[in-house]
């Protein structure tokens, strides 16, 4: 706990240096510890642009954040290597592949959707480079295929039957709508909480539809007064203020309860609605104040994309400098076997950060939000 | 009933944008044989026009000035500033190709996509623009009858569709500029030999097609809200699949393709499933091929040998 205190009494300093470092390759550096520097680069994947980049830019500049804390802290020359993926599989592969072949770059922050991990998995892995996601939680990534990844956020198989759980218990649904958005984060949500609403003699419309779809009134029109809950485990959260209009306007009754992309104050504002989130409101964490005033203060208004993304950062920055203290010169192996060794007390997403074998957080929560009637988010308990 | 109405009217309202940009698509296919694969594009632009006129005059909870008075400069301004986009593409970009082979008009179509796609990333950013409509237009206005919602922007979609729709079919068929569009469409040199500017009208048609284009990405801004420098390519899509299903180059045929896939959309998402929209739709796209190689409206092309 000391240690992230000093680390988030020095945020405002940093901030200073927060614009600094990122784009560009590795530089060069004074010395860590006196006689050799500590020079490396990181890779950023995340949607910059394209119809998610309002969290793209916001995992974008919490990872900056934390570099430049971290530099500053552990007196390293860490650079970030920005590449946008707009949240497609494809764009993500160019940029793995452009970044694996960069030897400067020895570990990555990102990339955002499950989806993209599964396309870039085995090239990072091939590559030895480990890569940590702030946002990527569908179960299957950790089963084998991506040697090395690692998540600082849990996953849908926590996350599926909490909120199934919740809904089925809290809002008693006769019968509820849930749909898909057709990418293998949403998927994978539905396919874990389908069979636990209908266990419990939920009428179950399982509908499914692009991400890119923006007209949702004939689904609507689907929703029945017997329909009390809308699922929506989307990334877009501008689709479902759509849909929630569309609700409206149609003088539909049910609730949405969306799952982390939809955590997007000012843009997901359905009053009543609710959302779970594998993040937690740093604003609430008296120990994140320094760090949740130094984003507000550079970049407005965040929600819960951009703390674990500057978890997943800190792992990083932490493992090249132990690495350069033990004497060494950071390579892709020895970072990934210093990410391996991770073990925090604490984080700023207020619990400790340990990867079991196959990468995932060890007790990774998620956090249950609902929202008022001024459009603001409350957390509320998840069970 | 009120749920096949309900789903209906949807259709009708999505199926209008379609034509709408699909009719642009179809008119430049018309008169210079191309695929204007930017077309799309264009729509991304008027929708960004609307959703910048709004900003100017106060923001959604602002504004300055009635909110009729507010949609006639977004749609007039649209109208005429993508209009005249599509007028300066086609002079700078398709014009010194207009003898080339068809492929280089064709990839440079798809270039000048991915221009428009990237001017406007550069200029406004990556992020997600928001109309906020209800903030202006209340979603409890227009027509509630039982459990049948049609509210005010729907109509205006629907109205206005159909008013640019019937409008382009009596210029087109009623005026000088339409014979002369046709004239070029059936034989572009005979209409130069004829004394037509065929440069004029074929700069008359892309501004009419864009221009269309233009407001219905306004349209599309105040229906779904959403506006990013991406969503002229699904429209694009969507819109060219319009055009082929109705006959491209034929303007009743873009109309109609446009309306049939909109209505199709709907009720196979309100009575099949959302899952399947996209599997149903396009496989009525394949038997209308099979069965009208030349689309629903669409004349065979006879080939002089």
């Amino acid at each position: 706990m000391k240690g992230r205190m000093s680390i988030a009494a020095m945020a405002l300093g940093a901030l200073a240096v927060a614009g600094c470092g990122s784009s560009g390759t590795s530089g060069t550096g004074s010395a860590s510890g006196g006689s050799k520097a500590c020079v490396a680069s990181i890779g950023f994947e995340g949607p910059i642009t394209g119809p998610v980049a309002v969290l793209g830019t916001e995992q974008l500049h919490f990872a900056e954040l934390a570099l430049a804390m971290d530099n500053q802290a552990n007196k390293t020359k860490i650079s970030l290597v920005q590449g946008d993926t707009q949240l497609q599989p494809a764009q993500a592969t160019t940029v793995t592949q452009q970044f694996t072949s960069n030897s400067k770059i020895l570990a990555e922050v990102g990339p955002a959707g499950s989806q993209e991990v599964t396309a870039v998995g085995p090239l990072f892995g091939r590559a030895g480079v480990a890569f940590i996601s702030g946002s990527a939680t569908n179960a299957a990534l950790t089963t084998g295929p991506n040697p090395t990844f690692f998540r600082v956020v849990s996953k849908d198989s926590v996350q599926g039957p909490q909120d199934a759980n919740y809904i089925v218990n809290k809002l008693h649904p006769k019968a509820l709508m849930i749909v898909d958005d057709q990418e293998s984060y949403s998927t994978g949500l539905v396919a874990v909480m389908t069979p636990i609403f209908k266990a419990a003699g939920i009428k179950v419309d399982h509908e499914s539809v692009p991400q890119t779809t923006t007209d949702f009134s004939s689904l609507v029109s689907k929703v029945t007064a017997a329909t009390s809950v809308v699922v929506l485990p989307w990334q877009v959260a501008a689709n479902a203020q759509q849909f929630g209009r569309d609700l409206a306007q149609q003088h539909k009754k049910a609730l949405i309860f969306g799952t982390d992309g939809l955590f997007s104050p000012g843009t997901f504002t359905i009053s009543g609605s609710y959302v779970s989130s594998f993040g937690p409101d740093i604003t609430a964490i008296p120990a994140d104040a320094a760090i949740a005033s130094a984003a507000k203060t550079k970049y407005g208004k965040f929600g819960t994309f951009g703390p674990p993304v500057f978890a997943a950062t800190h792992v990083i920055d932490e493992a090249i400098s132990s690495v350069c203290k033990a004497g060494q010169t950071p390579s892709r192996s020895n970072v990934l076997a210093a990410i391996k060794k991770t073990n925090e007390p604490t984080s700023i997403l207020g619990q400790p950060i340990t990867f079991d074998s196959h990468g995932d957080l060890i007790n990774g929560k998620f956090f249950l939000f609902k929202i008022d009637a001024k459009g603001n988010y409350q957390l509320i308990p998840s069970s | 009933m009120d749920f096949f109405v309900q789903e209906l009217v949807n259709g009708l309202t999505t199926g209008a944008l379609y034509a709408l940009v699909a009719l642009g698509f179809s008119m430049v296919y018309g008169v210079l044989k191309l695929l204007n694969f930017a077309h799309g594009d264009l729509y991304m632009v008027g929708a960004f026009v609307g959703y910048f006129v709004i900003q100017w005059f106060g923001g959604p909870t602002g504004l300055a000035i009635p909110v009729p008075v507010l949609l006639v400069i977004m749609f007039v301004l649209a109208a005429a500033l993508v209009g005249a986009l599509g007028v300066a593409i086609e002079r700078f970009a398709y014009r010194p190709l207009r003898d080339a082979p068809r492929i280089a008009p064709l990839i440079t179509a798809i270039g000048i996509s991915f221009f428009l796609e990237n001017s406007v990333l550069l200029l406004f950013g990556g992020q997600t623009r928001v109309y906020n409509t209800p903030d202006f237009i209340s979603l409890s206005s227009g027509i509630s009858i039982g459990p049948l919602n049609i509210d005010t922007v729907q109509i205006m979609v629907l109205v206005l569709g159909a008013a640019l729709m019937i409008g382009l079919q009596l210029l087109v068929n009623r005026t000088k500029l339409g014979k002369q569009m046709r004239a070029v469409s059936a034989d572009r040199e005979a209409a130069e030999m004829l004394g037509i500017s065929v440069n004029l009208t074929i700069a008359a048609t892309f501004f009419l097609g864009s221009a269309l284009a233009g407001v219905a990405g306004v349209m599309a801004g105040l229906m779904f809200n959403q506006v990013t420098n991406l969503i002229g390519f699904i429209a694009g899509l969507k819109a060219f699949t319009a055009a082929v299903v109705g006959g491209i180059g034929s303007i009743p045929g873009a109309m109609l393709g446009g309306l049939l896939i909109g209505i199709a959309e709907s009720f196979i998402t309100g009575y099949i499933s959302s899952t399947y929209t996209n599997l149903f739709v396009f496989a009525i796209l394949i038997v209308v091929m099979l069965v009208r190689p030349s689309g629903l409206l669409g004349r065979a092309q006879l080939q002089k040998v």
